[in-house]
C-alpha cells in the first residue's frame, strides 16, 4: 500500500469505520441534498416548458444549432470517464492506492452518465420521438442510420451506462454483505435483498475475482471508446474546428482530466463529512493530482496542436475559425478555457500543492469550469463562424439554457448524495484486500 | 439459514491458522468443506486449490456474439430498407465498426455476469455461516457425521481456531 | 424552353376559365370553412386539381397580368400571366405576397358605421342609405371624391358619378412623378412619363430612377434591363447609376457615381454640352438649337457643382453618345425642390443623344395621380369648410403624405367621410361610413396600364368577407339618388365598355366570343404607336437644379420602399419579414449612415439616433451603409403606421413626418430635407438577416469583368473538372435504389430513370429583387416569425438573397453582389449521413429529401450544412392557438394544400418545389409520356422577373439547364468541399472600361 505512516486499521475497524459513514450525516448533508433537489426541479420545469412551447426558449439560432445543452452533455460524459479509469484500468495495473477512492469515482461515473444521457433527449426538437433513434421494428418500416455518429452515441452511451452500473453493483456486493451482517431495521432488509446471498465462500470468491477482472478488462477499452465516439459527433462533421483527426485522443484525455478534477471535488467534502481521513489521505490526492497533471498536459498539447495544424494546413476556413476563437466575439470563452486547462494545472508540478487538499479543491473547480468552456468553444464558437459569411451569427444563451445546466448539477448531486448516504463510498472489501490478514507469526 | 448437513463450524482470526487447518482437512480427505473470508485471500485460495474459474469462457463467447450480432444487425438493416445518404455505400462497414465494438463490450459484460451468477449457483454448497465472516474472521465449515465430529473439532482447535462449534 | 410550360398553363386556363366563373357563385366561403363535399360538383372545380384564372395584379399601377391558382374554391397562389404584355409571366415580391392581404385577418369584414368614437359593423342597406342621404343633402361642389390611381371602367364610372353629383375628384398617388411630367411638358409639351425601352439600349444611365424597385413598372423594366445588361455571348449593356445613395437598383450598376445631392441635372447638362459641342451621337436636326442654351454648362463648371471630375463627365458623355443608350430621370433623383430641372436636363440629354422615339417613347399615356399640389388644395378647401362630404377609395393620404401637410387635421373639418377601404388605416379611421371594396381576387374590373393595353380582372373566388365592389356600390348609390344608370351591375358596365372597345378594335366577332377570349388571355392589347415629339420652347430654358442642405446639416433622402411602396403593403407580414434588398432589415425602420459620418457622430450600428428636421424628429436605429455619400443619410418611406392592422401598426417610424409640407415648383412633394443627427443612449440589436456583408475571400459570389472574359479569364478548365453533377459511385447506388423503389411503386416519382434535378442561377441577371423569396414563401407555406425571432437569427425563408460588398475601401469603388442561396441539393450532401433517422436522404432523382415526420430534430444536418440553408421550427407556427401561429383565420385558406405545414421541432428547407416535380411527373405518367424539359418550373424560377433561373434534369444533355450549367461562367459555391451541388451559379459580369 502506498501509505507508510499511521498504523494500519484492522479488518474489524475497517468494517466499523466505513459502516459508520452510513449513520446520520447531520445538517450539512441535508442542506446540500435540498439544494440539489431544488436545482433539479427548476431544470425539470424548464424542460417541460420547452416541451410545451418549443426549443425557441433556449438561445439556439441559425447557424448555431447546438448550444449549452450539447456542451453540457459532453461535459458530463467526460466527467464519467475518470471513474472507470480508476476502477478498471488502475485495477488491471494493480495499483493499490485506487482502493480507497475508486468507489466514489465509480459512483460518480454512473451518475454522470445518467446525467449526460438526459441531454440528447432534452436537446432534440421532438423529444417525445427520441426513441426513434433506437433500431426496433416500427410502423415507419424504417431502421436507423448507422452511419450517423448520433446513433453511435446511442450505442456507446447506453453501453457505458449499463456496464458501469453493473461494474459498480458487482463491486458493492461483498460490502453490502458485510453491512447486512452489521445492520439492523429497514437497512438490514435492504442489504439482505441487495447482497444477493453473498457469504464470501471460497467458490464465490473464486468466480468473483475472475469475473471482476474480466469486467475491468472490458470496461477499459469501453472508456476509451465512449469519448472517442462522442468526439466523432464533431470530427465526422465538416465544420471548421470540428473536422480533425486529433479529436478522439484529445477528447479522451480531456475527459479523464475533467473527471479526475471532479473526483477531487467530490472526495474532499466526503472525506470531511464522513471522517474518512484515515482511509483517504494526502497520498491518494497526490496520485490523483499526478493523473490530473498528466492528462492536463496532454490537453494543453492538443490545444497547441490544433492551432498549429490550423496554421500549417493552409486551409483558410480552418485558419479563420481558429482566429475567430482567439480574437473573435468569443475570445473570453477561449481564454477561460486556455487558462483554466492549460496554465493552472502547471501548479501541480509543485509537490506542496499536490499534497495541499484546499489548493487541490480550488484547482479542481477551475478545471471543471475550464473543461465546460472547452466544449462550449468547440461547439458554439465553431458553429457561429462557419463557411457561409452571410449566414454567420452570434449565439447567446438564455435563462432556459442556464436553468437546465444547473438542473443537471442538481440531478447529479441528488443521486450522488443519496448513494453516499446508503452505500459505502469506500470499498470495505478492497481496503481489506490490500491489508494482509493478521498471522500468528512464525510458521509459513 | 437453509438446512445444511450437520458439521463443524470454525472461526479463525489468523490467516496462517486457517491455512494450516485447511491443509490438514485435505490430508484427512475432506473435500466439500466451505471456507469463508471477508476479502479475497491468496493464501486461502492456494490452500483450497480450486481450478481457474470458467467465467472467462462466458466473457469470450459473449464478446464474439456481440461483435457478430453488431455487424449482422447493421448490415442487414441497411440492406433491408436501402437509403442513400451522402453518396456513401448502402452497407458501409467502416462506420459499423463502432456498433460492432459497443455490442462486443455490452454483451461480453452481461455474459460475464451471467457466468458469474451461474457458476456461483452451480458450486453452491449448503453450509453453516456466521456474520463475523464478512467482518474480520475466516470461517471453515466441515460437514461430517456426528461420530467423526470430535476429531475434526480437535484438529481445528489445534490449528488455532478462535472458536469451534458443532452446527447441527 | 419556357414555351412548353406556358402553353400547358395557357391551355389549362383556356380549358377551365371561359364563363365558368359564373359557377363560382355556387362556391361560397362555407364550402371551405366547413368541409362540405361537392354534392353537386361545381363545374370547373375538381377537388385536388388546381384551376387557374387570368386576372390582373393591383398592387401598383403597372398592371401585371396574373394567373390565380385556385384550389377547392380558394385562391392559393399568384403566378405571372405569360401572355401579359407588361410582365410576361413574371411577378414582383409584393404581388407574390399579396394574397396575405386578400386573406388578411384584419380586413374590413362588412360595412361599418360610426357609433360614438369608433366604427361598428352595420347593414349594407343602412350604410348605403346614410351615404346616399348625405350626398343628396350636400350642396353642389361640396362633395369630393379622393381615390388612388384608377384607369379604365372604374375611372370612367367615378368620373360619371362625380359629374352627376357635381362634385370634384382628386386622384391621390404618393409617387406621382410630378417632376418628370412637368419636365416633359416643358421640354416636349407632353404631360406624361415616357416609356423606356431597355432591351434596345447598350448604355443605361439612371439619374436616381429606381426602375428595378418602384419606378413606374418594375417587373417590366427588370426584364428589359436584364435582357440588355445580362451577359450573352460576349456582349452586354453598360449600366451607370447616378445618385448620392446606392439604391437597390444601383446595386446592379457597373458604375455607381455619387454626385452632390441634387446636382444630377448639372451632370446631365454637362454631358449634353459635350455631346453637342463635339457633335457626338445621332441627334435630331433641331438639337443644334440647344447649342447656345447648353454652351455655358462645361464639364469643368459641372465638376465643381457635382463633385465629379470633368474627365469622368466627358467619358460618360462619350460612352453615352456612342451606342443606343437611355437616360432615366425619376425616383429619388427627381424629388427635391428643384428636381424638375434635373428631369428637364435628362430629357435634353436623351434628345441630343437621339434617344427620343427609340429608347425613350412618349405617347403611352403613362401618368399616375394629379400630383401632390392638388392634395394641398384639398386640405385648404377642407379647412375652409367648403367640403361637406368626402368619399375615399384606395388612398391613405394621412399616412402617405408629409405630416406637415396635416391631412388628418383637414379630415377633421369634413362633416361626413365615407371610405371604400378594405382595411382600417389612418385615413379610414376618420370615416363615418365604411363600404369595404372587394379584393382584386374577388371582383370584376378592368385596367388600362397604358395606351393599347387593356387588362381584365375577374373574380377567382367568392368574396372572403361581406364586401362589395365599389363599382356596384356607386351604381347603387346613384340609383338611390334617383338616377337610373344604364347598367344594373358593374360587371355589365365593364362589359358595355368592352363592347365599345371591340368596335374600336374593329373586331367583327360576336361580343361573347370577344369577351371570353379576353377573359382567357387576361385582356386585349395592341402595340401602341409612339408619338413623335419635338423640342418645346421650354427646352432652351434648361438650367442647373439647386439643392443645398441647411448649413452644417446633412441631406436626408426619403426613398420609397421597394417592399412597401408608399406604405400600402406594410400590413403584409411576409413583406414585413422580407429583408430589404439593400440593408437586409426586416420589421422596422432605420436610418442609413455612412461609416465615416457615423464615426464623426460616434454612432455604432444599432444605436438609436434622433433624426431631426424642421418638420419633426424621429428616433430610429442606425444602419451603417457604405453605399452613401458621407454628407447624405437615407430613410425608407412606408413604415410607422399608427393604425393599419396588427402587422404594421407601431412598426418603425413614419419618415413622411420629417418632410416639408410645401409642394415644389413642379407640384410634387419634396423627399430631400436637411436633418441633424443626435445619438441617444439606447441601442437595438437590428432585426436584419445578414451575418457578414463581406465574403472573406471565399468566392461565394464570383464575378468577372467583360474585358476579363475577352482576355480569357474563363478559358481554364477548372469548372469543367467539377462539372459532373453526380459522383459516379452514387450514380449506380441510386440506380439500385431507384430500381428497388420502382419495384415497390410501379408508377409516379420513380418512373423516370436517372433523373438529376438541377438549377442554374445567372448572377449577371439577378437584381436581388426578392421576388423569388416571396414566391417561395407563398408556394411552400413558409411562415413569418416576427422581429424578435429575426433578431435571434431564426428567419425561415427557404431562399435568401445574400448581399455581399466588394471594395468601397481605400479608394476602390464599392461593388455589390447578390447570390440567391437555397438548398444546393448536393450529390454528396453533408447533411444526409449525419441524420440518425434518415429524415434527410437522397432521392433517386437527385433531390436532397427532407421527411418532416421522420425528423426528431437533432439539428445535426443544420450544423453540417456548409451553405446554412436548413431552417428549424423553434416554435410552433402551424398550431392554431400557439403563441407564434402564423396563419390566423382566414389566412390559413391560402396555404398550399400540396405542401406540408411544418410543425414544431422539425428541420425544413428548400425542396426544389418537389410538389411541382411530382405533380408534373404524375401528369406525365397518366398521359403516358415522359416529362418535357421545362415542364417543371420551381416557384422562384417561375416568378424571377430577370429570368435568372433555369431548372431541369441535369442528366438530359439537351435540357437547357444542362447547357447553361456548362457555361464557362458556371461555378458551384464552396466547390472545394466536394459536396457536388446541383445548383450552378453563372458568374456576375461587370462592364468596366478596361485600362
Amino acid at each position: 500500500m502506498a501509505t507508510g505512516k499511521a498504523p494500519q486499521p484492522t479488518y474489524a475497524e475497517i468494517t466499523r469505520d466505513i459502516a459508520a459513514t452510513l449513520g446520520n450525516p447531520g445538517k450539512g448533508y441535508y442542506a446540500l441534498l435540498t439544494t440539489a433537489v431544488v436545482l433539479f426541479l427548476a431544470g425539470a420545469i424548464t424542460v417541460l416548458l420547452e416541451v410545451r412551447y418549443g426549443l425557441g426558449l433556449a438561445g439556439y439560432r441559425t447557424p448555431v444549432f447546438w448550444g449549452v445543452y450539447i456542451t453540457t452533455f459532453v461535459f458530463w460524459v467526460g466527467i464519467a470517464h475518470s471513474g472507470t479509469l480508476i476502477s478498471a484500468i488502475l485495477y488491471l495495473f494493480r495499483s493499490a492506492w485506487r482502493t480507497a477512492v475508486y468507489r466514489t469515482a465509480e459512483a460518480m461515473t454512473v451518475f454522470a452518465v445518467l446525467t449526460a444521457g438526459l441531454f440528447p433527449l432534452i436537446h432534440v426538437g421532438r423529444m417525445w420521438y427520441a426513441y426513434w433513434l433506437i433500431p426496433y421494428p416500427n410502423q415507419r418500416q424504417l431502421w436507423v442510420n448507422f452511419k450517423s455518429p448520433l446513433i453511435w452515441d446511442v450505442f456507446a452511451v447506453s453501453t457505458y451506462l449499463t456496464v458501469s452500473t453493473l461494474f459498480l453493483m458487482v463491486g458493492l456486493i461483498p460490502d453490502i454483505a458485510s453491512l447486512r451482517d452489521k445492520a439492523t431495521g429497514w437497512r438490514k432488509k435492504l442489504y439482505q435483498a441487495t447482497a444477493l446471498g453473498w457469504r464470501g465462500t471460497d467458490q464465490q470468491w473464486r468466480h468473483y475475482t475472475k469475473a471482476y477482472m474480466y469486467m475491468a478488462a472490458l470496461a477499459t477499452p469501453l472508456v476509451l471508446s465512449v469519448h472517442s465516439v462522442v468526439s466523432w459527433d464533431f470530427a465526422m462533421a465538416i465544420v471548421p474546428g470540428w473536422h480533425a483527426t486529433i479529436f478522439a485522443p484529445y477528447f479522451v484525455a480531456g475527459a479523464i482530466y475533467s473527471g479526475v478534477a471532479m473526483v477531487i471535488t467530490l472526495l474532499v467534502p466526503i472525506r470531511k463529512v464522513f471522517k474518512l481521513e484515515r482511509y483517504i489521505h494526502e497520498d491518494h490526492f497526490e496520485n490523483l493530482s499526478k493523473l490530473m497533471l498528466l492528462t492536463g498536459m496532454i490537453v494543453a498539447y492538443a490545444y497547441v496542436t490544433e492551432y498549429f495544424i490550423a496554421w500549417y494546413s493552409g486551409n483558410p476556413f480552418e485558419q479563420a475559425s481558429f482566429w475567430n476563437r482567439a480574437f473573435g466575439d468569443y475570445w473570453w470563452a477561449t481564454w477561460t478555457m486556455l487558462i483554466c486547462n492549460g496554465l493552472l494545472p502547471l501548479f501541480l508540478w509543485s509537490r506542496k500543492i499536490r499534497r495541499s487538499i484546499p489548493a487541490l479543491f480550488v484547482l479542481s473547480l477551475f478545471v471543471n469550469l475550464g473543461m465546460w468552456f472547452e466544449r462550449f468553444v468547440i461547439i458554439v464558437v465553431s458553429l457561429s463562424f462557419e463557411y457561409e459569411p452571410y449566414a454567420m451569427g452570434h449565439y447567446s444563451a438564455t435563462w432556459a439554457d442556464w436553468l437546465v445546466l444547473s438542473g443537471s448539477f442538481g440531478w447529479f448531486f441528488m443521486w450522488f448524495l443519496l448513494f453516499a448516504k446508503n452505500f459505502p463510498t469506500v470499498s470495505i472489501t478492497e481496503v481489506k484486500e490490500v491489508i494482509p490478514m493478521p498471522r500468528k507469526g512464525g510458521a509459513h | 439459514m437453509s438446512a445444511h448437513p450437520g458439521g463443524v463450524l470454525a472461526a479463525f482470526l489468523h490467516e496462517d491458522a486457517a491455512v494450516s487447518a485447511i491443509r490438514s482437512l485435505k490430508e484427512l480427505g475432506y473435500k466439500d468443506f466451505t471456507v469463508y473470508s471477508p476479502a479475497p485471500n491468496h493464501a486461502l485460495m492456494e490452500a483450497v486449490g480450486h481450478k481457474i474459474s470458467p467465467v472467462r469462457l462466458w466473457t469470450l463467447v459473449g464478446g464474439l456474439v456481440g461483435v457478430t450480432s453488431g455487424f449482422a444487425m447493421t448490415i442487414w438493416m441497411s440492406l433491408d430498407y436501402p437509403i442513400v445518404v451522402g453518396g456513401k455505400p448502402i452497407p458501409s462497414w467502416i462506420p459499423y465498426v463502432v456498433i460492432g465494438f459497443e455490442l462486443t463490450i455490452l454483451i461480453g459484460a452481461i455474459a460475464t455476469l451471467t457466468g458469474l451468477a451461474v457458476h456461483i449457483l452451480l458450486t453452491r454448497k449448503a453450509a453453516a455461516y456466521d456474520p463475523r465472516f464478512t467482518d474480520d474472521q475466516i470461517g471453515v465449515f466441515v460437514p461430517c457425521p456426528t461420530e467423526r465430529r470430535g476429531a475434526v473439532e480437535q484438529m481445528l482447535n489445534a490449528a488455532g481456531a478462535v472458536e469451534v462449534r458443532v452446527a447441527a | 424552353m419556357t414555351d412548353g410550360m406556358d402553353r400547358r398553363k395557357f391551355l389549362k386556363v383556356l380549358g377551365v376559365t371561359g364563363g365558368g366563373t359564373a359557377a363560382l357563385a355556387g362556391c361560397s366561403t362555407d364550402d371551405v370553412a366547413k368541409l362540405i363535399p361537392y354534392m353537386v360538383p361545381v363545374e370547373d372545380q375538381i377537388p385536388g386539381v388546381a384551376t387557374y384564372y387570368a386576372s390582373t395584379c393591383r398592387g401598383c399601377a403597372a398592371g401585371c397580368g396574373v394567373h390565380v391558382k385556385v384550389r377547392e374554391g380558394r385562391a392559393v397562389k399568384l403566378e405571372g400571366n405569360p401572355e401579359a404584355p407588361i410582365n410576361r409571366g413574371k411577378l414582383c415580391a409584393r404581388s407574390q405576397a399579396s394574397l396575405q392581404a386578400t386573406y388578411h385577418p384584419d380586413r374590413n369584414r362588412s360595412a361599418m358605421m360610426r357609433q360614438g368614437e369608433g366604427l361598428a359593423p352595420a347593414e349594407w342597406e343602412a350604410a348605403l342609405a346614410e351615404v346616399a342621404t348625405r350626398l343628396q343633402a350636400a350642396p353642389a361642389g361640396s362633395v369630393w371624391f379622393m381615390h388612388g390611381t384608377q384607369t379604365g371602367s372604374l375611372d370612367a364610372l367615378i368620373g360619371e358619378f362625380v359629374t352627376a353629383i357635381g362634385g370634384r375628384r382628386l386622384v391621390f398617388e404618393a409617387f406621382a412623378h410630378e417632376a418628370v411630367r412637368h419636365a416633359s411638358r416643358e421640354t416636349f409639351g407632353r404631360d406624361e412619363v415616357p416609356l423606356y425601352r431597355f432591351a434596345d439600349a447598350q448604355y443605361i444611365l439612371s439619374f436616381g430612377a429606381d426602375f428595378l424597385e418602384t419606378f413606374m413598372s418594375p417587373v417590366e423594366y427588370t426584364r428589359g434591363f436584364a435582357d440588355a445588361h445580362g451577359y450573352r455571348d460576349g456582349r452586354m449593356a453598360k449600366y451607370v447609376h447616378i445618385e448620392p445613395r446606392m439604391s437597390g437598383t444601383a446595386m446592379s450598376a457597373d458604375e455607381w457615381i455619387a454626385p452632390t445631392p441634387g446636382s444630377e441635372g448639372t451632370l446631365a447638362l454637362a454631358m449634353a454640352q459635350v455631346i453637342v459641342e463635339r457633335g457626338l451621337g445621332r441627334p435630331p436636326a433641331d438639337a443644334r438649337s440647344l447649342r447656345a442654351a447648353l454652351a455655358s454648362f462645361t464639364p469643368d463648371l459641372a465638376a465643381q457643382a457635382t463633385d465629379i471630375d470633368a474627365a469622368t463627365i466627358t467619358r460618360l458623355a462619350q460612352e453615352f453618345a456612342a451606342g443606343p443608350s437611355v437616360a432615366l430621370p425619376g425616383g429619388i433623383g427627381t424629388q427635391h425642390a428643384d428636381a424638375h430641372r434635373t428631369a428637364a436636363a435628362v430629357n435634353v440629354l436623351n434628345y441630343v443623344a437621339g434617344n427620343i422615339g427609340h429608347t425613350v417613347e412618349y405617347g403611352h399615356g403613362l401618368r399616375q395621380g394629379d400630383g401632390y399640389a392638388t392634395l394641398r388644395e384639398f386640405t385648404v378647401a377642407a379647412e375652409a369648410g367648403s367640403i361637406q362630404v368626402l368619399l375615399i377609395h384606395d388612398a391613405n393620404p394621412v399616412h402617405a403624405s408629409p405630416s406637415a401637410l396635416n391631412v388628418s387635421g383637414a379630415l377633421g373639418h369634413i362633416p361626413f367621410v365615407a371610405s371604400f377601404s378594405r382595411f382600417q388605416d389612418e385615413t379610414s379611421a376618420w370615416a363615418h361610413v365604411v363600404l369595404p371594396d372587394h379584393d382584386a381576387m374577388e371582383q370584376w374590373n378592368d385596367w388600362q396600364p397604358r395606351a393599347g393595353v387593356q387588362m381584365l380582372l375577374q373574380p377567382a373566388m367568392a368574396p372572403v368577407f361581406d364586401t362589395r365592389q365599389t363599382g356596384d356600390v356607386l351604381l347603387d348609390l346613384s340609383r338611390r339618388m334617383g338616377r337610373t344608370p344604364r347598367q344594373a351591375t358593374y360587371k355589365e358596365y365593364v362589359q358595355a365598355r368592352w363592347a365599345d372597345l371591340q368596335r374600336t378594335l374593329g373586331d367583327r366577332a360576336p361580343f361573347d366570343t370577344f369577351w371570353r377570349n379576353a377573359l382567357q388571355r387576361g385582356g386585349v392589347w395592341t402595340e401602341a404607336r409612339p408619338a413623335t415629339v419635338r423640342l418645346a420652347a421650354g427646352a432652351t430654358r434648361v438650367t442647373n437644379p439647386a439643392w443645398a442642405p441647411t448649413e452644417g446639416q446633412l441631406t436626408l433622402i426619403a426613398y420609397p420602399s421597394s417592399t412597401f411602396y408608399d406604405g400600402r403593403d406594410a400590413h403584409v407580414p411576409w413583406l414585413q419579414e422580407l429583408p430589404d434588398p439593400v440593408t437586409k432589415m426586416t420589421w422596422g425602420s432605420w436610418v442609413e449612415i455612412h461609416p465615416d459620418t457615423a464615426d464623426r457622430f460616434g454612432i455604432m450600428e444599432g444605436d438609436v439616433v434622433q433624426v431631426t428636421s424642421a418638420q419633426g424628429t424621429v428616433a430610429v436605429p442606425a444602419y451603417l451603409y457604405p453605399g452613401l455619400r458621407p454628407d447624405v443619410v437615407a430613410m425608407p418611406l412606408g413604415q410607422g403606421h399608427t393604425a393599419y392592422t396588427r402587422y404594421a401598426t407601431g412598426v418603425g417610424v413614419n419618415t413622411w413626418s420629417l418632410l416639408p409640407g410645401e409642394a415644389a415648383v413642379f407640384g410634387g412633394a419634396q423627399h430631400y430635407v436637411s436633418v441633424s443627427l443626435t445619438r441617444t443612449s439606447r441601442h437595438e440589436r437590428l432585426a436584419k438577416t445578414e451575418g457578414r456583408n463581406r465574403q472573406l475571400g471565399r468566392g461565394i459570389a464570383q464575378a468577372v469583368t467583360l474585358g476579363g472574359i475577352a482576355h480569357g479569364a474563363l478559358d481554364h478548365p477548372f469548372h469543367v473538372a467539377h462539372a459532373a453533377p453526380v459522383p459516379e459511385r452514387e450514380e449506380h447506388l441510386l440506380d439500385e435504389v431507384a430500381a428497388a423503389q420502382r419495384r415497390a411503386t410501379d408508377y409516379g416519382p420513380y418512373a423516370l430513370r436517372n433523373t438529376r434535378w438541377g438549377m442554374t442561377i445567372d448572377l449577371s441577371r439577378c437584381t436581388g429583387c426578392n421576388a423569388c423569396v416571396a414566391a417561395c414563401s407563398a408556394e411552400n407555406n413558409v411562415p413569418y416569425i416576427g422581429a424578435e425571432q429575426v433578431r435571434r437569427g431564426r428567419a425561415m425563408q427557404w431562399i435568401r438573397i445574400e448581399r455581399y460588398f466588394e471594395g468601397g475601401e481605400h479608394g476602390e469603388p464599392l461593388e455589390t453582389r447578390f447570390v440567391p442561396m437555397l438548398c444546393q441539393h448536393c450529390g454528396n450532401a453533408p447533411c444526409e449521413p449525419v441524420c440518425p433517422v434518415f429524415a434527410a436522404y437522397h432521392t433517386p432523382d437527385g433531390l436532397n429529401g427532407q421527411v418532416y415526420n421522420r425528423c426528431v430534430g437533432t439539428r445535426y444536418c443544420g450544423n453540417n450544412c456548409p451553405y446554412k440553408v436548413r431552417y428549424f421550427n423553434w416554435y410552433d407556427m402551424s398550431e392554431p392557438g400557439a403563441p407564434k401561429f402564423a396563419w390566423p383565420d382566414p389566412m390559413h385558406w391560402m396555404l398550399n394544400p400540396d405542401v406540408t405545414v411544418r410543425s414544431r421541432g422539425v428541420m425544413e428547407k428548400c425542396t426544389f418545389c418537389v410538389q411541382r416535380i411530382r405533380g408534373a411527373q404524375h401528369r406525365a405518367a397518366t398521359e403516358g409520356r415522359a416529362l418535357v424539359d421545362g415542364e417543371v418550373r420551381t416557384a422562384c424560377q417561375q416568378t424571377c422577373p430577370a429570368d435568372a433561373i433555369t431548372f431541369g434534369n441535369m442528366m438530359d444533355p439537351e435540357a437547357q439547364v444542362t447547357r447553361t450549367a456548362a457555361d464557362p461562367r458556371g461555378y458551384r459555391v464552396l466547390e472545394g468541399l466536394n459536396t457536388k451541388p446541383a445548383v450552378t451559379y453563372l458568374m456576375k459580369v461587370r462592364h468596366l472600361e478596361e485600362a
